[in-house]
């Protein structure tokens, strides 16, 4: 196969142009826009799956293995936004396509003002993509509190970035760090964690994951939250030395407690699993510094990749569940299984999948994560982490129960598209976990 | 030899999933299959002299995870009671008005079960270790009595929060051994030939926690009597006959052999904790006014002779203890279906509810006296034979345990021979529902008498039961 430097992101920004060009008619076609962001995230897919034979790099980008692993988990966590988005809006399927291209990009920085550029890139398309897939001032609100948060974490970076320049005269990492260095590292890392929504810098995060709509919560707790664990380990990297690295097992099982405890007292079914994904980001920051603090093993890359693949299907699943069923409260999941059998029990699988329970992907994913954990020493956070998985099963089986043990009251919910995606998701998990070796070999084959 | 072994834990599940279609009658024939299916491993293997079939496939992907069963008569007499019992279950709700599910959960649950005894794999050890948790689940939380809801989710996270504590101590394990060895593996036999550094402890600890949620060991044990009591009849049965076993069995199969000297230096601590739940769980039952409460706790009494033989290391002990696992699973399962029994007839449980039913249901009376007296070890039943030699191990090793041993004998009797007199010879108080009690018809009777008749074999004539079990705990006497 012949590669294509720069391909993925090619085929996106063709998608992006498509689709405001798409937009200067009177009447945009829904089904051509549609079409559109599918063709480009898949032709993204595609072109990534052809780069991942060369290693290229230039000064700025550069096609390595993690770049590749990472770009097939973004477009897999944006390919179901694809397929379900509102065709109707040309503006919406241009913002979707420049946040995945954004993403995309970030995946390949080589250097730090590059990702700084794809950080914004990513970041900027997002904030308007929650004020506008929901009608109505709540996602306006919302939108403006993430823009806010967002613009703290690009500060910080910027800031952070200027000091360690001003320390290392470097933009693509240094070994040695005095302390100017280790806290312009510092500030670097914040700001990561800050999209990671790291405690205590997740404040925003549930807001925007409640406006939006569904299916867009889903897109950023799958592709932006793998974009912004590539971000971490970027760093990681870049500035081997810092400080910060020895913080982040400790971030990560403090994130994944308080991240369950929060969920536990949810009403509102998004905001529950905003707080889950906050718990998820919890392990994977865990995971982040197991792998930094056992020298960059390819186990921990492996692991991380297994959790963020088998969470795209997980968060994906449930919130195209919330979009399908129509329900918003967990008062409301009550005695609803037996009106929509097939993707409840879809819902159900993805819920214990999510709790950890074999054999499930999920299960597998905590698993190898909590393992390169132990492995690296780190029992305490590793401890932490599988506690947090235990709360948070108190959520999910509370949910169960709701859905296929009580009685329903109150009128039946109107139900919407998206139940395949439902199915499909729940299919995956249960493959992942009953064949978690077609995960590793099909990344090898395609990472090569 | 390969495929049988994997054949065993498959034929429930395709059961499982052919019971959504033919409910009762899928149930009723491949329970059938599957405890001729175990019946036919163990006739194959009573011939030879070291009693255990190895069924290998190579690793099935990276860090060392492989697909390995074996079968030694520890694990083949756990899983005959698995199948037997399910075929009990099956016998005894066939009249029950319920859906599919109810069928299929009981399958799936067997499968799971049969996993947990087979795998020689530590990883799929513990993943089917988990899997039994989610038919469980379904059948606590769909077909349990009143309170089935908090029971169904307590009982789920309780032993998680055990199994996560195991997890992470087999995590640590595997890593330790491969810093060690420079290999990755979860088998069993590897990781038993390794001498662990520092991480000892961790990993021992780990284990007992996840094992003592199980048994249930007190201070680990509130899950059970919620769980036992809300669930229907057969699940009750099912959980106490041979869910508890999952943690003597864990403890026979992986933390003794890893842990030979650790676990001998735990000794005080676990055997003072299991004979302390042989008196507590006695009090406890002591207490109950409700007959299916009292049963359950006093499964928690009867645990705690099985752990203390096993934890003496001694042959007796070992042989012992794993026979009043086979016990426990048959008298008190025999108890918990009458309570059901009486249950579906009156819709009451209360030792207060009932009275004068020895002369309205002889049968039932017959039966559940028989039991009861199997269940407080009179001599000549099968409860006999097990407690004494589970405690005359301990006597051998720290007598003071088989004194408080003894101590929970005696009071086994002074809670379950009241019981029996306040239900069926006392005369029926004013707000008796006994006039609801029919005798038992002949589906039940036929139950009873398989159950009843082991016992009595047991009681009667231990020895073959003795030696079919002692080959596979030779190796853990101290």
């Amino acid at each position: 196969m012949t590669s294509i430097p720069m391909g993925p992101q090619a085929a996106l920004a063709a998608g992006v142009l498509g689709a405001l060009s798409l937009g200067l008619m009177r009447k945009p076609p829904a089904l051509a826009l549609r079409a559109l962001a599918v063709a480009s995230v898949a032709g993204a897919m595609l072109l990534a799956v052809c780069s991942a034979s060369d290693g290229y790099s230039s000064a700025i980008v550069l096609t390595d293995s993690k770049s590749i692993g990472w770009q097939y988990l973004i477009y897999l966590g944006a390919l179901p936004l694809a397929l379900w988005l509102d065709g109707e809006d040309d503006v919406l399927v241009a913002l979707f396509l420049g946040a995945t291209l954004g993403m995309s990009l970030l995946a390949s920085a080589s250097n730090l003002p590059m990702l700084f550029v794809a950080l914004e890139f990513m970041s900027l398309p997002a904030y308007l993509l929650v004020a506008r897939s929901r009608p109505g001032t709540r996602g306006l609100e919302a939108a403006i509190k993430y823009f806010f948060a967002g613009g703290v974490a690009g500060a910080l970076f910027m800031l952070g970035l200027s000091l360690y320049y001003a320390d290392t005269r470097s933009l693509a990492g240094s070994t040695d760090l005095t302390p100017l260095g280790q806290a312009g590292a510092g500030l670097m890392a914040a700001a990561a964690l800050f999209k990671l929504g790291a405690f205590p810098l997740n404040w925003w995060l549930p807001d925007a994951y409640e406006a939006a709509a569904p299916e867009v919560s889903g897109f950023l707790s799958t592709a932006m939250k793998s974009a912004a664990v590539l971000f971490l380990m970027r760093l990681c990297e870049l500035a081997p030395q810092a400080g910060f690295i020895a913080f982040l097992p400790a971030v990560g099982a403090v994130t994944a407690l308080a991240g369950a405890v929060m969920a536990l007292r949810q009403e509102r079914l998004q905001r529950l699993f905003a707080f889950s994904s906050v718990s998820n980001a919890g392990l994977l920051i865990l995971g982040v510094g197991a792998w930094a603090a056992s020298g960059r093993s390819s186990e921990g890359v492996s692991a991380l990749l297994f959790f963020l693949g088998a969470y795209a299907f997980m968060s994906n699943g449930t919130f195209a569940f919330i979009r399908y069923s129509g329900l918003e409260t967990r008062a409301q999941l009550k005695g609803r299984g037996a009106a929509m059998p097939a993707a409840a029990a879809a819902f159900t699988i993805l819920l214990f999948s999510l709790g950890g329970i074999p054999p499930t992907g999920g299960f597998m994913a905590k698993l190898l994560l909590l393992w390169r954990a132990v492995d690296a020493d780190l029992y305490w956070p590793a401890a932490a982490g599988a506690v947090s998985a235990l709360i948070s099963l108190a959520y999910y089986l509370g949910m169960t129960r709701e859905l296929w043990l009580e009685a329903p009251h109150g009128p039946e919910p109107k139900t919407g598209p998206g139940a395949p995606l439902v199915i499909a998701c729940a299919v995956g998990v249960v493959l992942l976990g009953a064949a978690p070796w077609l995960m590793s070999s099909l990344s090898g084959a395609l990472t090569r | 030899m390969n495929a049988p072994l994997t054949m065993l834990w498959l034929t429930p599940l395709a059961g499982a999933a052919v019971c959504a279609f033919l409910a009762r009658y899928g149930a009723l024939f491949f329970s059938m299959l599957f405890a001729g299916l175990v019946a036919g491993v163990a006739c194959g293997q009573s011939s030879g002299g070291v009693l255990s079939v190895v069924n290998e496939l190579g690793p099935v992907w990276a860090y060392g995870i492989s697909y390995r069963l074996s079968a030694d008569s520890l694990s083949i007499g756990l899983i005959a009671l698995t199948a037997f019992l399910n075929l009990i279950c099956v016998a005894a709700s066939w009249e029950l008005e319920v859906p599919a599910g109810y069928w299929a959960c009981f399958m799936a649950l067997a499968s799971a079960l049969t996993g947990v005894f087979l795998a020689r794999d530590l990883f799929f050890f513990y993943v089917f270790w988990e899997a039994t948790l989610i038919p469980m689940f379904f059948i606590i939380g769909l077909w349990g009595s009143s309170n089935r809801l908090h029971a169904a989710v307590k009982f789920f996270l309780f032993t998680f929060a055990g199994s996560v504590f195991m997890l992470l101590a087999l995590l640590a394990l595997v890593s330790a051994h491969h810093r060690i060895t420079g290999v990755w593996t979860w088998d069993l036999a590897a990781l038993d030939a390794t001498t662990l550094g520092p991480v000892a402890p961790l990993v021992f600890w780990g284990l007992i926690a996840g094992f003592a949620v199980k048994i249930p060991m007190f201070p680990l044990h509130t899950w059970l009597p919620d769980a036992h009591t809300e669930a229907p009849a057969a699940g009750s049965v099912m959980l106490a006959g041979v869910m508890l076993k999952m943690g003597v069995y864990g403890l026979l199969r992986v933390a003794l052999p890893l842990f030979p000297t650790l676990s001998f230096e735990a000794l005080p601590i676990l055997g003072g904790l299991a004979a302390f739940s042989t008196i507590y769980g006695a009090l406890c039952a002591m207490a109950q006014t409700d007959l299916k409460r009292m049963i359950a706790y006093s499964s928690i009494a009867h645990l705690g002779f099985c752990l203390l033989g096993v934890l003496s290391r001694t042959s007796q002990g070992l042989t012992g203890g794993t026979l009043q696992l086979i016990n426990h699973g048959l008298t008190t399962g025999a108890l918990f279906l009458m309570v059901g029994f009486l249950y579906e007839r009156a819709h009451k449980r209360g030792l207060s509810d009932f009275g004068d039913l020895a002369t309205r249901a002889p049968y039932l009376a017959f039966f559940f006296g028989f039991s009861t007296l199997a269940s407080i070890g009179l001599p000549g039943l099968n409860g006999f034979v097990g407690e004494f030699m589970a405690l005359s191990g301990a006597l051998s090793v720290l007598p003071i345990l088989a004194f408080a041993g003894v101590l929970g004998v005696t009071l086994a009797a002074a809670y379950a021979l009241p019981a029996f007199q306040a239900v069926f010879w006392a005369p029926a108080g004013p707000g008796s529902v006994s006039a609801k009690v029919t005798d038992l018809n002949r589906r039940e009777r036929a139950v009873l008498w398989t159950l009843s008749l082991l016992m009595l074999w047991i009681g009667l004539a231990p020895r073959p039961w003795l030696a079919y079990f002692e080959p596979a705990l030779r190796g853990l006497v101290r």
